[in-house]
Order: structure tokens, then sequence, then C-alpha cells
């Protein structure tokens, strides 16, 4: 009966102080201090430019920093104790901390920011990331207003990027859940989105929390899970986002918080998106996509030797995932030349899809299906990094809708694999 | 808004106990009617309830409040026809409100032309359908109900020159349910209601039904064979409909009226409702836990029906002598409001008009194991009239309005069936449903949001109950159960702000939510949690876990 | 004479017939026995069966690499093998239970030894199928995680992983049967040790190219032109 519960005494005592509140900022953090000032500083002046008189909170779910981050965020609190710089602030604005565990877990974190929005009765909450230094106060109320105004439930972003950021985005994460689940959400997995209260305390009682491995990714799933229930979706413009410095082993750790908690969702969701055929348009506040020009170099070379090792490495594992025809087509494409270079949108769906057939029935453990995608990821990503060289935002927009349409039609076949695996 | 087909549905019942007459008046002749009161229901969707119980309506002279019937099978023409009824029938279910009808089994008016054939010789075919006898001495040991105005439990007809048995006023003459005509009667009767789409009975003085030489005759056990039978018949043939007991008894005399669930599906709890004043009185919990813990359980099908007041004078048959006299000296201090062995005011007249108290009477009404009953008016805290008769003041028009006649009808004043409360405390201009209406925090409001809190979970109608026992005895605490769910009810019987340390350690990592403004306590630890609560506050809890 | 003859004659009938007598009433226990166990056994066997076609054997032998093993020898599926083992295995037993009820001295000793040594053949086989599955998980990680580092010969890497943790297991295994322990564990130690050397060596004289490169990814920021660039995934 008194089995242990995942919010301390100190965090209770602290939401019992903050009420009843209509919005809800979540900050998830580990070790943040040299961004999360600026980021709360913002978000701060948001709440207070767009939403004056409404009760706000500001909950940070830390993941046992030692570099002063909850001390950072709880610093810029207004009450009548500390004399600040907020002459305008009408009412006191709480900004809360708490220690959800020793160790970063992003479903920890995440369970703990809808643990409060819950208790404290809030309408319309917001999540935001500690890294984003690009964020403008306006995201807020951006996020926050067609929940409050217009009775969505969930309000995810689109943003201003370089059209070779994104890449696994823009080729996997966006099309295959276009495809599967029927509606043409930009950024599946996002680090800044809002969602109505309501919503949250739906997915707070689900059984989604002890996954392990999958848990990560616990976004990706709450997006998800709000598709397959019907809510009021929409996505809004927000703006730049952010180049966060990023290396080539970040590829894998990207694939298991991403591709591996789609992976997964897809069991329960199977009766949702095995009965969807095409594919709705979202609701779009603002434009869908900007994408930068400039010229960036990218180490293609590399790309080619990582991918080609894969396929040739990686053989005997991909004769327990993939189907001959296929190994046999990225053997071909493996030993093509470098300006002859192809990987094509078909052949890559067909890729993505006998993985996710291969991954719901385990032919090898699940975590290294999804480290063996990488290479062939990365092959992908050569393609079409090669193909959008010197393309206009137009060519890439053009590039994306098509591979979209490819996993649209291409869904049958992932049903048949899905089944024949059975 | 369809009626909720579950057939435990007196569970989540809330009654508005209301009569015809009282409650508003279509034809402007002074006199409330079924059309009114069919204009009326959205006014008591909007309060909450969900049932409402009409009393008696029948043909009558009208000497017992209509207690007195005349002819089973139709109305008073007062209140309209049998068609206007059937329209408020339909109406309210509609509405998804059920209705509930009294019937009064153990007694008719001399006026019934039943009686009428029965005293006219004794050869009559309905001779034997009244309890007749040569002398006066059956029965002797019987006790007298009506003490105030009767002397005797018979009464001399001089047309049949014989005494005839009637255990209420002398102009109602007990049936005799030792005939098996009688019996088939009256379950035509009901038949004929229930066909109409009457969703329950209560049935008026059940204990008396039969009398047997040697006892007190009440609670015989032929009394409940011949109502088991009638359950049965009902069972079989309208399956979801309900019996109210009124069995003004001890609980463990109560008891038997449930049978093994083949009996009556709700009975009144008469024996906790002045315990409740008195309670509050004392500020101490004791009468209330002790008659409580005494309760007998009940069949998992039947359920205990709560009040606070209704048309009957507040009765204290069911209390020990010291106690009736603190009930008294504390009540009714005035003697021309006692009556029959019981108090003869409103609610908030009893209660000086304290809003708080009145808060916490009905929160207590409100949470307590059973189906609550809200008497016509005390939702607003109208007022009474001692000086009207009997227990007529309490039965005064429902106050609509401070307009003409409070809103209840455009008749001239003088042709209202009863003159309005004019006090200044308790007058029409005061107290009225308009005005309250326009107030955010009138007694009317707290009384919808109460109710749509009690509705909002199946807890109260149909949970356990465990009492807490703090060592403040000024403090009445208790958790409801029901499957997962838990509710902690804490009431603060005294008019002086109060602390109270609760030993909750069962429920140990639950988050007490408050259930009026949804806001969270401190979470339930080892130590015994403190609370602190303003004079005759009280705490409606969720206990969560998360 | 001829009575003596026919007396001593007599006498040996009867040392037969005792000694018939004696030993037919075991040698039927022995034969009930025998056939009880034959239908024991089968019994066993079909439910064993049963519950590794539950707990999908096959495909965790496939994941061992037993599978393969097992079909290059032409045997069947791992299931079959172990469900026909251990029939053979439970009948035999019963059959050597028959003859110990034979009394038959010597026969009763080593009995009982091949009844102590079953459970610890057991327990070896057990050891060496978990064995075969861990070298093959971890082979298969290190394979991959090479692969994705950009490790050069990455199956080197994960044949090596794979052969220590066999040959570990199966020094674990053969100590657990108590065959020539001494010489096993002896054998691990001296080829580990021999792997060990080989691999510091080339390590430190053919790898330097790798060393200096590991060692700088570890502890030296990144070099400009591995890791500007890199494209970014999300």
């Amino acid at each position: 009966m008194a089995e242990d519960t995942f919010l301390t005494d100190d965090f209770l005592r602290q939401l019992i102080n903050v009420g009843e509140v209509d919005i809800l900022v979540g900050l998830p953090t580990h070790n943040n201090a040299k961004t999360v000032g600026s980021i709360v500083k913002t978000i701060q002046s948001g709440i207070l430019r767009w939403f004056p008189r409404e009760r706000a909170v500001i909950i940070n779910a830390d993941g046992g920093s030692r570099d002063g981050t909850p001390e950072i965020v709880t610093s810029i609190s207004i009450d009548d104790v500390r004399r600040g710089p907020n002459p305008y602030a009408l009412r006191t604005l709480h900004s809360i901390s708490t220690k959800y565990a020793t160790t970063p877990a992003a479903p920890a974190a995440f369970r703990t920011i809808l643990a409060a929005a819950d208790l404290l009765q809030a309408k319309a909450c917001v999540v935001m990331s500690p890294e984003s230094c690009s964020v403008e106060d306006e995201w807020i109320s951006k996020l926050l207003r067609p929940i409050l105004n217009d009775g969505f439930d969930l309000v995810t972003p689109t943003y201003r990027r370089h059209k070779f950021e994104g890449v696994l985005i823009t080729n996997l994460l966006y099309p295959m859940t276009r495809a599967l689940y029927g509606l043409r959400l930009r950024e599946p997995y996002a680090q800044e989105f809002g969602f109505s209260g309501r919503l949250g305390g739906e997915f707070l009682p689900q059984n989604v929390w002890d996954d392990g491995g999958a848990g990560s990714g616990i976004e990706l799933r709450f997006i998800l899970s709000a598709i397959t229930a019907q809510h009021r979706i929409c996505q809004c413009f927000l703006g730049q986002k952010d180049h966060v410095e990023r290396r080539g082993s970040d590829l894998v750790p990207a694939l298991r918080q991403t591709v591996g908690p789609l992976f997964s969702a897809l069991e329960p969701d199977f009766p949702f998106w095995s009965a969807v055929t095409g594919s709705q348009p979202l609701l779009t506040i603002g434009p869908h996509q900007e994408v930068l020009l400039d010229l960036v170099r990218v180490n293609r070379k590399r790309l080619r030797e990582m991918f080609t090792a894969g396929v040739a490495e990686l053989a005997t594992v991909f004769q327990s995932i993939l189907s001959p025809d296929t190994l046999a087509e990225l053997q071909r494409v493996a030993l093509l030349g470098e300006n002859d270079f192809d990987y094509p949108a078909e052949l890559w769906v067909k890729t993505v899809y006998e993985f996710a057939a291969s991954y719901h029935k385990s032919v090898i453990s699940r975590d290294h299906i999804i480290q063996a995608l990488a290479p062939l990821f990365r092959g992908r990503a050569l393609a079409f990094l090669t193909e959008q060289r010197n393309g206009s935002a137009e060519d890439v927009e053009n590039c994306t809708e098509s591979l979209c349409l490819e996993f649209e039609r291409l869904k049958p076949y992932l049903l048949q694999m899905w089944k024949s695996r059975e | 808004m369809p009626l909720n087909q579950d057939v435990l549905w007196y569970k989540d019942a809330i009654i508005y106990q209301v009569h015809v007459r009282t409650f508003y008046d279509s034809n402007g002749d002074g006199i409330g009617d079924f059309q009114g009161l069919e204009q009326k229901l959205g006014y008591l969707q909007e309060l909450g309830i969900n049932a409402i119980w009409l009393m008696p309506f029948f043909p009558s002279p009208l000497r017992d409040d209509g207690y007195d019937i005349a002819d089973y099978n139709t109305v008073h023409s007062s209140y309209g026809t049998l068609e206007d009824f059937h329209k408020l029938l339909d109406s309210a279910h509609s509405r998804g409100i059920r209705v509930i009808i009294e019937m009064v089994l153990n007694h008719t008016s001399d006026q019934h032309p039943w009686f009428q054939e029965s005293r006219s010789s004794q050869e009559n075919p309905r001779r034997d359908w009244y309890v007749w006898s040569d002398t006066d001495n059956r029965y002797t040991g019987t006790r007298i109900i009506f003490l105030d105005t009767e002397k005797s439990n018979w009464a001399w007809d001089p047309i049949s020159k014989s005494y005839y048995w009637h255990r209420f006023f002398s102009h109602q003459p007990d049936l005799n349910y030792d005939n098996p005509a009688v019996r088939e009667q009256m379950w035509n009767v009901m038949k004929f209601w229930l066909e109409m789409g009457v969703d329950a009975f209560r049935l008026d003085a059940v204990p008396y039904l039969v009398e047997r030489e040697g006892t007190n005759c009440e609670n015989l056990p032929e009394t409940h064979a011949i109502l088991k039978d009638f359950r049965r018949r009902l069972d079989e043939q309208f399956p979801g409909r309900m019996l109210l007991a009124e069995a003004n008894q001890w609980p463990a005399d109560l008891r038997p009226y449930f049978g093994d669930g083949d009996e009556f599906h709700m009975a009144f709890h008469f024996p906790l409702m002045p315990r409740m004043f008195m309670g509050l009185k004392l500020e101490d919990r004791k009468p209330i836990t002790e008659i409580l813990q005494q309760t007998p359980e009940i069949p998992s099908s039947c359920q205990w029906s709560l009040f606070l007041r209704n048309h009957d004078e507040l009765t204290l048959e069911m209390v020990t002598d010291i106690e009736r006299d603190y009930m008294y000296d504390s009540y009714a201090e005035n003697k021309t409001m006692r009556l029959n062995l019981g108090i003869r005011r409103r609610l908030a007249p009893l209660l000086d008009n304290d809003r708080r108290r009145i808060e916490l009477m009905n929160g207590m009404l409100m949470s307590l194991p059973g189906t609550p009953i809200i008497y016509y008016g005390d939702e607003i805290g109208m007022g009474d009239n001692i000086n009207l008769g009997d227990r007529n003041g309490v039965r005064t028009p429902m106050q609509w309005s401070g307009g003409w006649n409070g809103g209840f009808s455009t008749a001239e004043p003088d042709r209202l069936y009863a003159p309005l409360i004019q006090n200044p405390v308790y007058g029409y201009p005061a107290v009225n449903v308009v005005s309250q209406l326009g107030s955010g925090h009138s007694l009317l409001h707290w009384m919808q949001s109460i109710i749509a809190v009690r509705r909002s979970t199946a807890v109260f109608g149909r949970g356990s109950i465990e009492f807490l026992h703090p060592a403040n005895h000024r403090i009445l605490a208790y958790v409801r159960r029901l499957g997962n769910e838990s509710v902690l009810v804490v009431n603060n019987l005294s008019g002086a702000a109060q602390a109270v340390e609760l030993d909750l350690r069962r429920y140990k990592g639950n988050i007490p939510i408050e259930m009026f403004g949804k806001n969270i306590f401190p979470r339930v630890g080892e130590v015994p949690y403190l609370l602190t609560l303003g004079p005759y506050q009280f705490f409606w809890f969720r206990l969560r876990r998360i | 004479m001829r009575e003596m003859i026919i007396s001593e004659l007599s006498q040996a009938v009867q040392e037969l017939a005792r000694g018939f007598a004696h030993y037919l009433p075991r040698l039927i226990v022995m034969l009930i026995l025998a056939f009880a166990g034959w239908a024991i056994a089968y019994l066993v066997k079909i439910i064993l069966r049963s519950i590794l076609r539950l707990i999908q054997f096959d495909k965790l032998s496939e994941n061992a690499g037993a599978a393969q093993l097992l079909t290059k020898a032409a045997l069947p599926s791992a299931t079959e093998v172990v469900s026909r083992f251990v029939f053979w295995v439970v009948w035999l037993g019963f059959v050597l239970l028959g003859v110990s009820v034979l009394g038959i001295l010597g026969l009763q000793e080593q009995i009982g030894k091949f009844f102590y040594f079953l459970p610890r053949l057991f327990v070896a086989m057990f050891i060496l199928f978990v064995g075969l599955l861990a070298a093959s998980f971890f082979s298969r990680a290190a394979l991959l995680a090479a692969v994705n580092a950009n490790v050069p010969s990455p199956r080197v890497l994960s044949l090596a992983i794979r052969s220590i943790i066999i040959v570990f297991v199966l020094s674990i295994a053969f100590e657990e049967l108590g065959i020539a322990e001494q010489t096993m564990l002896v054998a691990f130690g001296i080829g580990f040790g021999a792997l060990m050397l080989g691999l510091a060596i080339a390590f430190g004289i053919g790898g330097r190219n790798l060393a200096e490169r590991f060692l700088e990814q570890r502890f030296v920021r990144a070099k400009k032109d591995e890791n500007e660039d890199e494209f970014s995934p999300l």
C-alpha cells in the first residue's frame, strides 16, 4: 500500500505554496548553468509580457546538476520578499525546482512536470529546452495561445533551420510519422511544445514510465499518444532552431532517443496506424518551415566511408533484419562511385520499414537493431546532402514532400512485413 | 437527459421533498399544482437533484395534509388532473429526474368510499376491510402516536355502533391487512401508478399494518410478510422501481424492513437525524458516532435515507428522555414549537439562521452514508411560521421572488392555501430564489456546488464508512471508501476554531486534495496529520496517490 | 554313486532354481522399470518439447549461434536435439536404476557415479548455452559499436571478443564436468595471456596510428577535419 511516490515532500510543499495556476512552464535540466540563465529570463519576460494577469509557475525538473542550475532557475522568482527589477509584475511568479533523480532521465523529468501540472490544475503548459539560446519571449505566447484561446490540446513547433540540419527528422521521423499516423506534423520529436492540462492529465496515468530504454524519447510518445487519442493539434512557427554543436558520435544516441521510441510505439498503436490511409495537413500558424541556405561544409567522404564499411561489416547482422532483396540492393549501392552515389527514396523507405518490422519481432536485441540503422542512415544522409548541395528552399521542400509520399505509398509494404513476421 | 438505467439508481440519488400544493401555482387559485411544479423542474435540475418525492396529492379531506386519502386512483382536483400528473412525470423523466410518490398503506380517510361502505353494515362485503371491534380493550399496550390530539387508538363509530382501530388521527381508520382482498387491492393501487411511470413509493406508516393481541402491534412478522410480497411483485413486474420505508424505529427494529434485500430498498434513518442536531449543540460527535456504530449492516442493495428536516416535526421519539429534554431546551424553548414528541421548525430557524451551521449540517447530510433528502425551501434557508397550527408552519408557500406573493401565485394573498412568511429575517422579500440566484455566494449557489461535488463521485452514495477517533471530540472525522477511491471528511462541530490531529497512517503516501477548490494539502506521512478548522467548518478531501 | 550324482544334480538344480527365484523378481522389476522409464521419458520429452517451443528456444539458440552449428553438423533443430537428449538420459537413468535393483555389486558403484555426474552435465550444458548466447550478444554489440565509431577492422574485434568469451565459457564448463580441469584452466590462461600480449604488441607497435587517433579523440579536443563539417541529425 505504501509504495514510494516519485514526488518528494519538499517539492509537494512548494506546489502547495504555488496553488492553482493557469500556465505552467516546464524546464527539464541537467548541468545547463551556461544557458539556462538567459532562457529563464526569456521565459519570465514572456510571461510578464504576454500573460501578465494569468497565474503562472516555472517548474524546473533537474536531474542532479552540480553546476548550480537549479539555483539559477529559482532566482528569477518574483515575490514580495525579493526586491527586484520587476515593478511591472502584477502577481507573484513562482519559479521552483525539484531534483527528480541523481542522474538525468527524460521520462522522469517529464513525468514530474506532468504531475505538477495535474496537481496545480494548470490549464495550459509548455515545455522548454534548457539549451536553446535562440529562444524568444514570444515563443511562450505562440505555444500557449492556441491552447488558452482556441481550445487546442497540443501545439508543436516548426523552425527556421539550415537545410542540412535535422536530417533525421526530415528523412525519417517526419515522413514515417506522417505516413503511419496520418498527420503532417513536422517536428514529432519536439523539445519545445505546448499542451493542455487535460492532455497532460490523460497521459500521466499511462503505463509508459517504466519502459526502460524505450522510455527515452518520451516527448515523441506523448505526441503520438495525442494523435491516436485524436486530440486537437496544431503547429506554430517559432523561429531559429539553435545550432547546437554536434559530433558524429551523437547519431546513435539520437537514434535511440527518436527511432527507438517510434518503433516501440508502433506496437501498442497498431490498431490506429494500420487503419490510417494518406495524411492530413495540420493547422499551422506561420510558415511550415524556413530553410537557411548558407554554405556549409559537410564531410561527405567520411559519411560514404562509414556507410560502405557498415554495409560490408554488418552483413551478418543485416541478414537477420533485412530482406535478401533489400540487402542485395544496399550492397549494390555501397559499391557505387562517389559521383554516382545515390540512396533512392524507395530503397530507404523499404530499409526503414524492414527495420521497423524486425524491431517489432525482436529478431535480435532491439538496441542492436537501432545501432545497425546508423550506417545506413549515414548513407541516406549523404544522398540527401549531395542532392541538395545547391538546392533552394523549394527544392528541399519538394524533396521532403516526395519522400513523404514514398513513405505513404509503401505503407502496405510495412503492413505486409509486420504480419509476415508474426 | 435520459434516466440513468442502473437498478441501484437510488444510491446515487439526491432527493428533493416537495408538496405540489406549496411549490408553484400556475392557474392563480392560490394553490400550487402539477403544472406549476412542471414549470419549475428546470430550477430543480439546475439545483442538481435527480429525484423528487411528492407528498400525497390524492383526493382527501385534507385533515392530515393529504395523508388521509379518499381515493387512491386519481389526484386532488386542486392540484390538477391525472393528465397533468402524467405530463409532469414525463417532463421530469426527460430531465433525468425520477419521481417518488407517497403511498399510504396503513389507513385511509374516513371519507373514503371503502370506509363508508364498511361502516354501513356488518354484512357489507367491505366490512372486513377495516379493523372493527365491539370493545376498545383489544390491543392494549399499543402506544398512541399523535399524543397531543388522540387519547386512544380506538374510535367509536356511531353509524356502525362499534369501534374501529386507528393508529393515527381518528379520521384515519386503519385498513385490515389480514384480509387478502385488502392486500390485493392495495397492490392494484400501486400497480396503477407504476404503470403510469412512477419510479418509487414512499410507503407511509408501514410498521403498523398488522395488529396482534399481546404485542405492541408494530413491526410484526405478518407485516413483513405482506411487504415482502409487495416487493416480490414489484421486482417481477416493474424492475428498477424502488420502495422507501417510513418507519420511525430504532435501528435494530428498522433492520428487518430490509429483509435479505427482499423487502424495502430504502428506509429513513430516523434516529440519526436528531442526533446530528444534538451533536451540533453539544459540540460533541458522540451522539452521531454512537448511533451510526449501532446501526446494523444492511444488504448491499439497500440504502439508508438521510434528512435534516421534513414536513413533519423534528421527531424526538427515538431518543432517550434526557436527550429529548436537552433537545427541547436547546432548540424549542418556546413550548409552542413542540409537537407530538418533536419540534416543528424548519432547518434555518433551528440553526438561528447561522449560515455556517446550515452549511455544516448539509455537509454532513451529503457525506454520511445514505441518500440525502432536501426539504423544499431549505436550499434557500426558508423560515417557518409556528403560529400556523399542527405542522403547517413548515409547509408555507415556496418563496420564488420578492414580488407579489413571493412569486408563488398571482392570486390575491388571502386566497393562498397558507400565508407566506413575512418577517424581516425569513420573509419572502429577504429569502427568495431570484435574489439568491443573483448573488454568487448565496446559500442556493452553495447548495448547487455541494450537490455537484457530491455527485462527482460514487463514494458518498455507495462507499463504506470508517470513523476516525481523534482526541478532540468536537471533530467528527471519517473516511468514505469505494474501491480505490477514498474521501476523508472532517467536520468541526464547534463554534470555535479547532485544531485536530488525525491518525492517517493507513493512508500514508496519499495527497489530500480538497474537493471544492481542488487545492493540494501536504502529503500524509507517519506523524499525525494536523488540520485546523474555523468555526463549524468542514473539509472533504479526496485522497490521491500519485 | 548314482544316488550321489542324482542328489548333487538335484542340489545343483535346486541352487539354480533358488538363484533363479532370487533373481527373477528383480529381473521382472528391472524390466518394469525399464518399460515405465521409457514411457516416462517419452512423456518428459513431449512436455519439454512443448515448453521449449513456448519459450522459443529455437530462436534463442539461433541468437546464440548454436543453431548454425547444429545445421552444419546435420543435426535437427535445437529443441529437437535437447528433447531427444533428455529422453535418452531419463530412460538410461531408469534402466540403470533397474539394473541396480539386480544387486550386482560392481555395477552399483558405477551407476552411482553416473547419477552423481548427471546434474553436473546439465549444469555444464546450461553454462555452455548461456555462454554462447552471451558471446553472440557481446560480439555483435562490439561489432556495431566499432562500426559506428569508425574503428578499423571491426570484425576482427568482434571475433576476438566472441572467441574470448567462448573459450572462457568452455573452460568453466569443463571445470564443472571435472574433465581435465587443470589442463583447461591452464590452456585458457595461456591462450588469454597470449592474446593480451599480442594485442599489446600490436597496439604498441603495429597499432601506433590507431592508438594515436584513439587517444587524440579521447583526450584532445577534436581536430578540425574530424568534427567540423559533421551534419546534425536533430
